[in-house]
């Protein structure tokens, strides 16, 4: 079975992250984001993934040679020479995606994460023997996004709505697709929007069913979302998977700390805390509501909250960092300095406080 | 009688590294400081043209952190332009500015040179090199630094010194002194004998030997004591301070132009001083044009050959236009520099910015800096959108953004 993963642009809204990692390499809950994906895929019997990009292939191929051999899952790059909306790519790919066999494939948006329930949604699709399967997944506030107006029991979907301004349903698109090969017959190769054009005409023909996904999603795009994500993905793990966190008297709440990380004695870690391969927390550090990125290091007694700390940063002694504080990778904040809020590029030394949310580049 | 024909001369350039020049975001997030075009030529070349004028000239090196690639095709342009030998030097690891010298001390002594001048890549100025050689042999000293008299207020920004006005001899010297001591500063432009690696190698085996006692502004005495590496040399504070009145260095005050190209904004600023120099010294590179057959031209403007201005465009003062840039009907350029690849759309105005590779700006909308505001020029890095009618104002805009509302006093990543 096959499966695209729409990867596409150049990840500006996580910057300052994205400047040193493609967004689909920036670790999530220790992990490259998208493998998360590839691995819920893989368990589903996906054996080859095609990642649509157009920005920094060589990078993505580089790390990718190492999952295809590990996952034992083929993975190619197609490449969009210019950007082509979120389905131009199904028809860039298609001799990739269409092989004659009739399976239907995946569609992933590379930003979004969840409990991926792709052998629920394989079952919802051929159950209803519709064209194309789509995820939905209920929002408070569905005038921020395009809201997906279906039949409650059958799922069969009527339209979309471009934030209502009225409204007409909480559902909206969470970007995860299962499809049948006809669909990309429908789609010309030019950039061209999966929810304006595709999925109406296929609605409009009664193919289109809409499954309402369990579990969490999150669009981790931006910093924001990305510390909300990361919460929610530690909570689904809690219910799932409770090994995996770690526990200790140090420890509250769901945590995640990689087991070549270091942790000091007298600290308070968590909740909602992710500490990635090689990390030192020295002694009588507070960390809640943070990421901190593969090889960074915090020391003593330093303060860190709601906050993502860069691949090598180090944060120093009695450091306070909070208030979605983001720094990029190799940034050394000094000693007792101050952030609210600072965004800081990479190969920065912040030597003086950042009273105010702005960026240091 | 006159020099020995026989005596070579070598140029070193410092170029510095990439993790130390953040202040040149966003620009140096897609291109080495040392290559950022200022008046349409990499920032390195104007040192390199100034070494050409040098009689005797062996050899130019580039030292600095760099990747050896990202010099590789620039050197190799250059040397076969010039017809002088360039190379590209890579330090392993930081020595200072002196220590980095000395490192290449045995390559730099290859051609046997009687003197070696030591330039940094981002002063600009109008290198006086033979003058300052000249009047060097007659100082007889170890070593002259090119000086420049600054307004009191900004001196202690630099290195300031004190000079003798008969002898020239340099007298006195301190590094961003806290209290004034001069008006009178360190250019960053040097000329050496051979002897200046004894000097740096002493200093080296000194500190080896005994803790020296060094004068240190409040603000380091409070720091952690850190042990400077042995082969670490400054030159300022290791060389020149020291040897300042014991008759071995002296000094060439320079009366033209002189900054320092630390920062975007700075490099607008320096564009405009060689572009007007240019005007001196080769009037047939600056650009020229009345709206007949070619556009308004007004005051010094480079345009590259490639670029394709529309007729009834106003360009200038003080612009640089690069390669295959295209500039539509009505635009109006003033005070910019307009990087390769640019599409400039009908009507539009660019003033006191720097528009970087491949952006386009739409028709009627509006890129304008302002020099003393927070953030100063305008700065679009590469591939930046600017759509039709938005106004850009004081902002610096990271590459591949599009920005489709106006923005005013902002950084967008």
């Amino acid at each position: 079975m096959k499966a695209l993963i729409l990867v596409g642009g150049f990840g500006t809204r996580l910057r300052p992250l994205t400047l040193s990692l493609p967004k689909p390499l920036v670790d999530f809950a220790n992990k490259p984001m998208i493998l998360h994906q590839i691995e819920a895929l893989k368990a589903v019997g996906v054996d080859e993934v095609v990642l649509t990009v157009n920005y920094q292939a060589e990078v993505m191929l580089n790390f990718l040679k190492d999952v295809e051999a590990k996952l034992e899952i083929k993975i190619t790059c197609s490449r969009e020479t210019e950007p082509m909306g979120t389905a131009g790519p199904l028809a860039l790919a298609r001799d990739k995606l269409v092989d004659g066999s009739g399976e239907p494939f995946f569609v992933l948006n590379s930003d979004v994460i969840s409990e991926y329930p792709f052998k629920e949604m394989i079952e919802f699709h051929k159950a209803h023997g519709g064209e194309a399967s789509i995820m939905v997944t209920k929002v408070d506030e569905p005038s921020k996004y395009g809201v997906v107006v279906m039949e409650e029991t059958t799922g069969k979907v009527e339209k979309f709505v471009e934030k209502p301004k009225l409204y007409v349903g909480n559902k909206i698109n969470a970007g995860i697709y299962l499809l049948n090969p006809s669909v990309v017959d429908k789609i010309e190769l030019r950039p061209t929007s999966i929810e304006k054009e595709t999925f109406p005409k296929i609605a409009a023909a009664q193919g289109l069913y809409a499954m309402v996904l369990p579990g969490f999603w999150m669009d981790i795009g931006q910093p924001r979302d990305y510390i909300t994500g990361l919460r929610l993905y530690l909570d689904s793990l809690r219910k799932k998977c409770p090994a995996k966190l770690t526990t200790g008297p140090d420890i509250v709440g769901n945590v995640l700390v990689d087991e070549t990380a270091k942790i000091g004695e007298g600290c308070l870690i968590g909740p909602d805390v992710a500490i990635g391969p090689g990390c030192v927390v020295e002694s009588g550090v507070r960390l809640s509501r943070c990421t901190v990125m593969p090889g960074a290091r915090i020391k003593k007694h330093a303060c860190v909250s709601s906050s993502i700390i860069g691949w090598h940063s180090t944060v120093g002694q009695w450091a306070r960092i909070e208030n979605m504080t983001i720094l990029g990778e190799d940034v050394h904040v000094r000693d007792e300095i101050y952030s609210n809020g600072g965004v800081v590029l990479p190969h920065k030394e912040i030597k003086s406080n950042i009273l105010m949310p702005g960026i240091v580049m | 009688m006159g020099s020995s024909m026989e005596e070579k001369v070598v140029a070193v350039i410092m170029v510095g590294g990439p993790t130390k020049g953040t202040r040149f975001r966003p620009l140096s997030l897609n291109i080495p400081k040392p290559l950022f075009p200022i008046a349409g030529q990499p920032m390195v070349h104007h040192p390199i043209s100034a070494c050409k004028r040098i009689p005797n000239l062996a050899q130019i090196y580039l030292v600095g952190f760099y990747e050896e690639r990202e010099f590789a095709l620039y050197v190799s342009a250059i040397s076969n332009e010039l017809k002088v030998p360039v190379r590209y030097l890579r330090e392993d690891k930081p020595h200072g500015s002196a220590g980095g010298l000395y490192h290449f001390r045995n390559l730099i002594m290859e051609d046997d040179p009687s003197h070696i001048f030591l330039l940094n890549c981002d002063v600009c100025c109008s290198f006086p090199l033979p003058e300052m050689l000249e009047a060097h042999r007659k100082y007889g000293g170890i070593g002259t630094l090119l000086v420049i008299k600054v307004s009191p207020e900004s001196a202690n920004q630099f290195g300031e010194l004190v000079a003798d006005p008969d002898t020239n001899e340099l007298l006195h010297y301190t590094e961003k002194p806290e209290t004034f001591v001069s008006d009178l500063v360190n250019c960053g432009v040097y000329v050496f004998t051979p002897d200046i690696f004894t000097a740096i190698r002493d200093v080296s085996s000194q500190r080896k030997d005994t803790a020296i006692l060094r004068r240190v502004s409040s603000f380091e005495a409070l720091q952690p004591a850190t042990r400077i590496p042995a082969d670490f040399v400054r030159l300022d504070q290791d060389i020149l301070s020291p040897l300042a009145g014991k008759k071995q260095l002296y000094t060439y005050e320079t009366l033209d132009f002189w900054e320092q190209i630390k920062s975007p904004g700075m490099s607008l600023r320096c564009s405009e001083l060689y572009l007007s120099q240019f005007r001196l010294t080769s009037p047939q590179v600056l650009a020229s044009g009345d709206g007949t057959k070619t556009a308004i031209v007004i005051g010094d403007v480079y345009i590259h050959h490639s670029a394709k201005i529309h007729p009834t465009a106003k360009i200038g003062p003080n612009v640089s236009i690069s390669a295959n840039a295209r500039v539509g009907p009505g635009v109006r350029l003033i005070s910019c520099i307009i990087l390769d690849d640019v599409e400039i759309m009908e009507n539009a105005v660019v003033t006191n910015a720097i528009v970087g590779w491949k952006s386009s700006i739409g028709r009627w909308s509006r890129a304008e800096g302002v020099y003393n505001s927070k953030l100063g020029v305008t700065i679009l890095g590469d591939s930046v959108a600017v759509e039709d009618e938005v106004v850009v104002t004081s902002s610096i805009v990271l590459p591949n953004k599009t920005l489709n509302v106006s923005v005013q006093d902002e950084i967008i990543l």
